[in-house]
């Protein structure tokens, strides 16, 4: 147990420093997603790589266990899945509820679309090229379809987040299809294992069984979100009376556990069950301040989760199905980008919005191989064809990350309409100049304290390019950038809504007024030289 | 915020009888004393007046919002005063005041302080309600304009 653990940690030590470092390179040189830095440190610190060398008599830092389809340990695996909760619970947060629901049934009519036409391009390019499989009945057909099937979330969630796109109609529309997704793979997955044990082992298709998996898969799915958003407002507001953001956070990452466990065993993802919890959240007046917090946890353990996936590219079991792999990897890609991208189209999105759908559904990681496992340990697919699963993978979370990246970096909206958001109407803007950038950022400062003891959450929106603030208190949204303007000037802008507008300036004179006492009692101080002379008397004296 | 919670008949005056600043708002400071509302009145005076003295409350069109976070309330407590020919509170427009909401919350809670305020504020933004409430011949009619 104990080396076990000595193990473990050395694993996720060198996990770590990899992606950290690896991830680092991709972003400030090669101006790629940091997740791509992670999935590539994960290939070549992992077991079939580097990881697989033996280091002396201690052996190979990742060794393959055996009889398991995942090659790593379950622990380094069960802390890998950590990592995808965090994730997933933080872009929960980031997505914005009622543009989701809005955005649900066209995710609907996106996530099939995709799922029908990758299974049938998949399964019919297997029965083209495959002297062996005879029809799209046959096992292996059917396991390779499947395999084209499952969206890799994780992937499309870290780009989406790091690029503030989560709550855009696309944004929403991607992981609302990639969450139906992963119940329709489910359901997809338990009709081909039954199809295929029948074809194997002989016997009648237990329809009864597919059924309860489809139901107990949907149901999971239609009960948490319909709880989620009822009881998520009252969680908070309940919580809040404690006083104490760092509880509300952890009780609240403890819930998205808890789900994420359920979820496993309603025969969903762990990440489903963290993604409601934080989904139900974000309708929440905490759920800026709770994502600022958890990400500054999750960071620490994203990295492992990709950085596993990545270590689950297995080089030498692509090189006996070279060519068909990658005829297969590449039909699996267009499978997605056409089955997403053409139906986006005919609901409402332009051809921008439509190929960031596409490219956003492309990303494949875990679910392809745990697919691939089942139909191996079954039979109904050889090694060779694990490998197939393999290249798709290694091919989609390589070539689809740059490409959601690039597509959204084109300007203007995916979404032919405009959205007209709640929070957009009525929206007064208050502007105040001051005469330096860090008087504005001294006397934002108070007022944001002055928020906070009105019992407001502040958080941190973007400080890239302006200092920006998210002020929040139940269903009053207050937004406030400070500018930089010529000659090292400053202005602040506030944006809230009409009603909350007395409000606003009230808080900002009893911040204005702070200050000029502030500013009285620095000039009543001791003369400045006077001062300046008592630090320095004694820097210089020899002892 | 419910400003029933907070505001009563009991709390409103409509003949105040100050001349100036200081005796506007210790008249008000009275009505919380009376009402049991207040432990100090001194020291609620004091920080009233520190706060004023940084910049002052009166506001604009006859309206002036006297506030202050003191160790004198254990709670948020406010009431509203008028004096209709006005004195003069250094308001920002130069005008005389003549609405008076006096407005003490705890210093070491963290509460609707402001946010009272600004419900307030917001009611009494227009001239029909300020109207009303200076005509106003009894404590009522001047709670109604708040809806209470």
């Amino acid at each position: 147990m104990s080396e076990e653990m000595m193990v473990l940690m050395l694993q996720l030590g060198f996990i770590l420093i990899a992606t950290k470092f690896i991830g680092y390179v991709f972003a400030k040189y090669l101006k790629q997603p940091k997740v791509l830095g992670e999935l590539v440190a994960g290939m070549i610190i992992g077991p079939y790589l580097l990881g697989g060398l033996a280091l002396g008599s201690f052996g190979p830092l990742f060794p393959l266990p055996l009889n398991s389809t995942v090659p790593v340990s379950p622990a380094l695996y069960g802390i890998s899945t950590l990592g995808s909760i965090f994730l997933l619970f933080d872009s929960g947060l980031e997505t914005d509820l009622p543009t989701f629901i809005k955005f649900s049934g066209k995710a609907t009519v996106i996530g099939l679309s995709g799922v029908i036409v990758s299974f049938f391009l998949g399964a019919g390019i297997t029965v083209l090229l495959r002297p062996e499989v005879s029809s799209l009945m046959d096992p292996s057909a059917l396991f390779l379809g499947t395999v084209c099937t499952a969206t890799s979330i994780g992937i499309t969630a870290r780009i989406l987040g790091e690029n503030k796109k989560i709550a855009t109609p696309e944004g929403v529309t991607i992981m609302a299809a990639a969450v139906l997704d992963d119940v329709i793979s489910i359901v997809l997955l338990s009709v081909v294992v039954g199809i295929s044990s029948v074809q194997l082992e002989g016997g009648a298709i237990d329809w009864g069984m597919i059924g309860n998996v489809a139901f107990k898969a949907i149901a999971f799915w239609a009960i948490c979100m319909v709880l989620g958003i009822i009881l998520a407002p009252h969680f908070t507001k309940n919580m809040k009376r404690l006083g104490q953001l760092p509880l509300i956070t952890e009780v609240a990452f403890g819930i998205a556990l808890v789900l994420a466990g359920l979820s496993e065993m309603a025969g969903l993802a762990m990440i489903i069950g963290a993604y409601i919890t934080g989904l139900s959240l974000s309708q929440t007046d905490v759920a800026h301040a709770l994502s600022a917090r958890i990400e500054s946890v999750s960071e620490f353990f994203v990295p492992v989760f990709f950085a596993v996936m990545g270590m689950m590219v297995n080089f030498s079991a692509l090189k006996s199905v070279l060519g068909f792999a990658l005829i297969f990897a590449v039909i699996a890609f267009i499978g997605k980008l056409v089955g997403c991208g053409l139906p986006a189209l005919f609901v409402g999105f332009n051809a921008r919005g439509a190929f960031r759908i596409g490219s956003g559904m492309l990303p494949r990681g875990e679910v392809t191989l745990i697919v691939a496992g089942i139909g191996l340990a079954s039979g109904a697919i050889n090694h060779e064809l694990f490998g197939v699963a393999v290249m798709t993978m290694l091919v989609a979370s390589v070539a689809a990350p740059p490409m959601l990246v690039a597509a959204f970096k084109a300007p203007g909206s995916g979404y032919k309409k405009k959205l007209n958001l709640k929070q957009n109407e009525n929206q007064v803007t208050i502007e105040l100049d001051f005469p330096s950038l860090r008087t504005a950022q001294f006397i934002c400062d108070s007022v944001m304290d002055g928020f906070v003891q009105e019992g407001f959450f502040v958080s941190t929106l973007d400080t890239s390019k302006v200092a920006s603030y998210h002020i929040r208190k139940e269903d009053v949204i207050i937004q406030l950038d400070i500018l930089r303007e010529e000659e090292d000037q400053a202005k602040v802008k506030f944006f809230c809504n009409e009603e909350d507008e007395s409000f606003v300036r009230l808080m900002m004179l009893d911040s204005v007024a702070d200050f000029q006492e502030f500013a009285e009692t620095i000039s009543s101080m001791k003369d400045s030289e006077m001062m300046s002379s008592q630090l320095l008397i004694n820097m210089f004296s020899i002892k | 915020m419910k400003l029933k919670n907070v505001l009563s008949e009991k709390l409103v005056a409509i003949d105040l009888k100050g001349t100036n600043k200081e005796e506007i708002i210790q008249e008000l400071l009275q009505i919380l004393v009376d009402n049991g509302k207040l432990k100090d009145k001194e020291l609620a005076f004091n920080n009233i007046m520190e706060r004023e003295n940084q910049m002052s409350t009166g506001i604009q069109q006859g309206v002036a919002i006297p506030h202050a976070k003191t160790k004198a309330v254990d709670n948020l407590v406010a009431c509203i005063g008028v004096k209709k020919d006005g004195v003069d509170f250094s308001s920002l427009d130069g005008e005389p005041s003549n609405i008076f909401i006096l407005t003490l919350s705890p210093s070491d809670h963290i509460g609707p302080h402001v946010q009272f305020l600004a419900e307030i504020s917001r009611i009494i933004r227009t001239e029909e309600s300020r109207t009303k409430i200076l005509e106003a011949t009894s404590t009522k009619q001047v709670l109604s304009v708040f809806g209470i």
